[in-house]
């Protein structure tokens, strides 16, 4: 029966993503006084590229037609970590949230393989600036992590989150305080929005993920797209579910779940408006700011981690 | 009800000048309320002698100590506004810079000192400290140069922090005594503490935390040494009127919070930890500011320096302890604010004349001014602790303190500052006041203002240099009565 | 009103963790609006505190003095703060002497630092490990403030800061002191950024920059 309810946790995952990223893109067309295109917008896009042909540059080896499907199989293994409506997942180990980062870095690692064989300028400063990026995110992310997992004495993000699920809203508590900040942070530089990466931009002083994209097209641009909507989404419900569990089924009765996926809905629907705004109101920073506000994160999440040996 | 008119005086006096629009009827209505401030310090200071200790409501009080830094202040207040009244002649208008701003501030300041003498509880005394900061911030900007608005603001910045940790200090000090079983909403009156002074030995961790935090913060106003740095700036770039009240009266405010503060902590847990550190703190106060006077360039900035290191020796005074230290360390006060503003004075003639301050290019003031000229050396060898001048008496009665307690270092450390000093303003103004001039100013016509003013000082300082008054003496009796209950007469 | 007033308790017990995360972030803040936004949030949990304080030990006098935090620290020296950066027409960066990223990491360093201090004062002072050393990283923090930004309003938002912890270190021992006192101490902290505020602008008017940092006409 859990399994069952953690297979359906996934498939959510993967299936809504793209809605969660037609969501924010009208929102934020709206804030800024446009009309937007619908919000089912993503589907339709990944569709059309399906059905299109996939163009390989001749200089291409092996590596390029690789890379979409690394990345998107990584993604998919990540969803699998994440509890969203009941406080397991369909995936747990101890020391999971080890390997989540890690899986993120290897799907990551090879789009800049991808990028670099697709032989264009643009694949090889998109790569670098990515590898910058990511470099100096993985430790505050890592760090950040690891002390909300001392806080709750467990090495699952599910256990994590069924500890913080018993745990009084109302007692803060400075680690966790800390730990949000810095995993917010680098979920910002994770997913590529602004003010590290603006995913909608055509301009080449401002691309990161797009500059490592542009050779892609047909199916494989498909699986991409869709790979980083699955990657926002399941950053999202990752911070939602370490630090504001709340509300999830403690059962597997019908209702329970039902109220679960109510609560979950506001919670996502919270936190896109906040996305959307923070990107709105927000520029995007410029490339030699960018190693600094990851400095912020990394300062935050040792401060957690050191805080988890003083709150003791 | 006496003890409000010394209050209530210069607020009236303030209020009525900043309505006044007539240049010439403020400087009336400033010497007329100078007189009458006078007047009022004269009668509390009777009644405090006639009837003992003075109170009004909860949070005013008057004693022995508080008419010895009353007549203090009232002196070299009168001598001030009979001086600033003649060298003000030319402002610079300004924002807040006219002759009405001048004098309604120096009110504001002066009813901010005399609020600070006569404060019955701590709290109200730290909020009074904190005032005479605000008061004469704009005072010390007053000029509107670059170097006045820069030594304005490290001043109103300096001492805002350094009265802040006062702040704590006083909080702590309440803390001991609520924990000491006084009732919290007398536990910051001063009467009431020393009187359970006794009983607070049980939190002797707490009242050292707390001294300490005051002798920084309230040190910052003293212009103890490593929390000194306004000091030169703030003391240089003051119109001079302004550098004597600052060093003549304000220092000695900050002291008499240190003073009050020392006897509620030797009272709890004996002399031992706060003397200790005040002798530190002069120490250190006294030797660095020694030494900096070799190498200053400006006049006002050297006779700030000046301020540091009497202020070390007042610290040394009351650190030794004793009924010679603390004799002493009070009469130093007295005759050093005299001494430094017969100096300020001399030196805004010098700055009137000359146009400018820097020592290098003044000379042969004994040729174009010999009336300043020679003020400048008797202020020279008065504030060097020459005899006939008080300052002898006083720097005397401590180092002798400070033999007879045994504190051979401090001793020597003392005499060797006092020798540094004798030389660096000797080497100073000797080359201010000999040598050729370099052109011949018009030799301005000194007023009769300023030779009654600087005659008042050189008498002063001569008279307690020679031999002190009785009456004078048994003021000063009556302030360490209060100040050490058990030591009574050197 | 029972789950209401537990929440509210146990909120104001974790008070320490909103502390902290201000003082990081004012490290952290590249304009001087966000500073002065901060100090405002600062100022409204330790009136909160006060609040709570006062309703434990139902001392009208004690919501009395956290009214008048709340009209002076929380509303009119930002207000005025506010104001001033507007009519100075300056650029409005925090000019720091330190990147964003190594003004976090001192400022968590001296987090670390209040938590070690206070430690072996915690018997004698009384009251709370946090909400001690929250008071005693505000300190550490407005001194930093003030000795690594460049700008002179920012100096003040130091001191303001500086000063915000003092008061919490007085809250967190004492139980609050006679009224007049804290009237007093508030009105003294009132003149005194009026009077800051006049100087950043003679300031500017004598040298046409606010930089301090350039203040060194007078040495020695």
């Amino acid at each position: 029966m859990i399994w069952a309810m953690n297979a359906v946790q996934v498939l959510l995952l993967i299936l809504l993503a793209p809605l969660v990223r037609g969501v924010i893109a009208r929102l934020k067309a709206r804030i800024q006084n446009r009309r937007g295109a619908s919000v089912w917008r993503p589907y339709s896009d990944v569709f059309k590229l399906f059905r299109k042909e996939d163009l390989v540059p001749a200089s291409a080896s092996f590596v390029f037609r690789l890379a979409p499907i690394v990345l998107f199989a990584t993604t998919l293994v990540v969803a699998a970590f994440v509890p969203l409506l009941y406080g397991s997942a369909l995936v747990g180990v101890t020391g999971d949230f080890v390997l989540l980062v890690y899986l993120l870095a290897l799907g990551r690692f090879f789009l800049m393989l991808g990028a670099i064989d697709g032989g264009s300028s643009f694949g090889g400063m998109g790569a670098s600036r990515e590898a910058l990026v990511s470099t100096l995110a993985e430790a505050p992310f890592l760090l950040a992590l690891m002390s909300v997992a001392i806080g709750a004495h467990t090495g699952t993000i599910a256990g994590i989150v069924q500890w913080t699920v018993g745990q009084n809203f109302f007692q803060f508590s400075a680690v966790h305080a800390l730990a949000f900040v810095a995993l917010a942070l680098v979920a910002i530089a994770e997913t590529g929005r602004i003010p590290v990466d603006n995913p909608t931009t055509h301009l080449e002083l401002t691309m990161i993920h797009e500059a490592m994209v542009l050779e892609y097209s047909g199916p494989s641009l498909a699986l991409i797209e869709w790979a980083s909507a699955i990657k926002l989404t399941v950053v999202m419900a990752l911070l939602i579910a370490l630090f504001v569990p709340w509300g999830m089924a403690t059962s597997l009765t019908a209702a329970a779940l039902a109220i679960a996926a109510l609560v979950l809905l506001l919670k996502m629907a919270a936190l896109v408006l906040v996305l959307a705004l923070m990107e709105s109101s927000v520029a995007k920073l410029r490339m030699y700011l960018v190693p600094d506000f990851l400095g912020v994160a990394s300062a935050l999440a040792i401060l957690a981690v050191v805080f988890t040996a003083l709150m003791r | 009800m006496i003890l409000l008119l010394p209050l209530f005086i210069p607020l009236a006096g303030a209020l009525f000048v900043f309505l006044c629009r007539n240049p010439r009827v403020v400087v009336r209505a400033a010497l007329t309320t100078g007189a009458l401030e006078l007047a009022a310090i004269g009668v509390t200071v009777n009644s405090i002698h006639s009837q003992g200790v003075l109170t009004a409501g909860r949070y005013l009080r008057a004693d022995g100590l508080t008419s010895f830094f009353l007549i203090s202040l009232g002196l070299i207040f009168a001598l001030v506004l009979v001086y600033s009244s003649g060298y003000l002649r030319h402002v610079p208008e300004g924002r807040f810079s006219s002759l009405r701003w001048f004098y309604g501030l120096v009110f504001l300041f002066l009813f901010t000192m005399v609020a600070v003498y006569l404060s019955a509880n701590l709290g109200m005394m730290w909020i009074f400290v904190e005032a005479t900061t605000l008061a004469s911030a704009l005072l010390v900007g007053f000029y509107n140069t670059e170097g006045a608005v820069e030594a304005g603001w490290k001043y109103l910045i300096v001492c805002t922090v350094g009265i802040a940790f006062a702040l704590f200090g006083t909080i702590a000090l309440y803390l001991a005594a609520v924990k000491g079983g006084v009732s919290p909403e007398s536990a910051l009156d001063w009467g009431t503490l020393m009187a359970a002074a006794p009983g607070l030995v049980g939190g002797h961790e707490l009242l050292k935390l707390a001294f300490v935090f005051v002798a920084v913060g309230y040190g910052t106003k003293v212009g103890f040494v490593p929390m000194h740095s306004w000091l030169p700036d703030a003391h240089a770039e003051a119109p001079s009127p302004i550098s004597a009240l600052l060093s003549a009266v304000l220092l000695n405010c900050a002291m008499y919070a240190l003073l009050r503060f020392d006897a509620i902590t030797s009272r709890a847990i004996g002399t031992g930890f706060s003397h200790t550190l005040l002798l530190i703190f002069g120490g250190v106060s006294l030797a660095v500011a020694s030494l900096l006077m070799i190498v200053q360039r400006d006049l006002k900035r050297l006779l700030a320096y000046s301020s540091i290191e009497h202020m070390g020796i007042v610290a040394i005074g009351v650190g030794l302890g004793g009924a010679l230290g603390l004799y002493g360390a009070l009469l130093h006060t007295f005759n050093h604010s005299i001494a430094k503003t017969f100096l300020f004075f001399t030196a805004g003639n010098v700055r009137e004349k000359f146009g400018t301050l820097r020592m290098e290019r003044i000379r042969g003031m004994a040729r174009s001014l010999p009336w300043t000229g020679g003020a400048l050396i008797l202020g020279a060898l008065a504030i060097t602790g020459m005899p006939p001048f008080g300052l002898f008496v006083s720097e005397l009665l401590i180092l002798t303190a400070a033999f007879s307690t045994a504190h051979y270092f401090i001793a020597v450390l003392m005499l060797a500052a006092i020798s540094v000093v004798f030389g660096a303003l000797l080497h100073h103004f000797q080359s201010m006041v000999m040598g050729k001039p370099e052109d011949v100013p018009v030799r301005p016509a000194l007023q009769a203002s300023w030779f009654v003013v600087m005659g008042v000082c050189v008498l002063c300082l001569v008279v307690l240099g020679v031999h002190i008054p009785a009456a004078f003496a048994a003021v000063l009796r009556g302030a360490m009565a209060v100040l050490q209950p058990a030591v009574l007469q050197p | 009103m029972g789950l209401f007033e537990s929440a509210a308790a146990r909120a104001l017990a974790s008070s320490g963790v909103f502390l902290f995360m201000t003082v990081l972030l004012i490290a952290a803040a590249r304009r001087i609006s966000t500073c002065i936004g901060l100090y405002s949030l600062q100022s409204l949990v330790i009136t909160a505190q006060i609040a709570a304080v006062s309703r434990m030990h139902h001392s009208a006098q004690g919501f009395a003095i956290a009214a008048m935090v709340l009209t002076v620290k929380v509303a009119a020296i930002p207000y005025a703060l506010y104001r001033i950066v507007e009519e100075l027409k300056a650029p409005r960066d925090v000019s720091s002497s330190t990147s964003p990223s190594q003004s976090v990491f001192i400022a968590a360093g001296l987090i670390l630092l209040s938590f070690f201090a206070v430690r072996p004062y915690v018997g004698v002072l009384g009251g709370d490990q946090a909400m001690l050393a929250a008071a005693v990283a505000l300190v550490l923090t407005g001194g930093f403030l003030m000795v690594s930004r460049k700008k002179a309003l920012m100096q003040v938002v130091g001191l303001l800061v500086l000063d915000n912890g003092i008061f919490l270190a007085a809250l967190a021992t004492t139980f609050g002191m006679p009224l007049v006192i804290e009237i007093g101490i508030v009105f003294d902290l009132l003149m005194g950024v009026f009077l800051m505020g006049l100087f950043v602008f003679r300031i500017r008017d004598t040298f046409d920059h606010l930089d301090v940092s350039k203040l060194r006409r007078l040495r020695g």
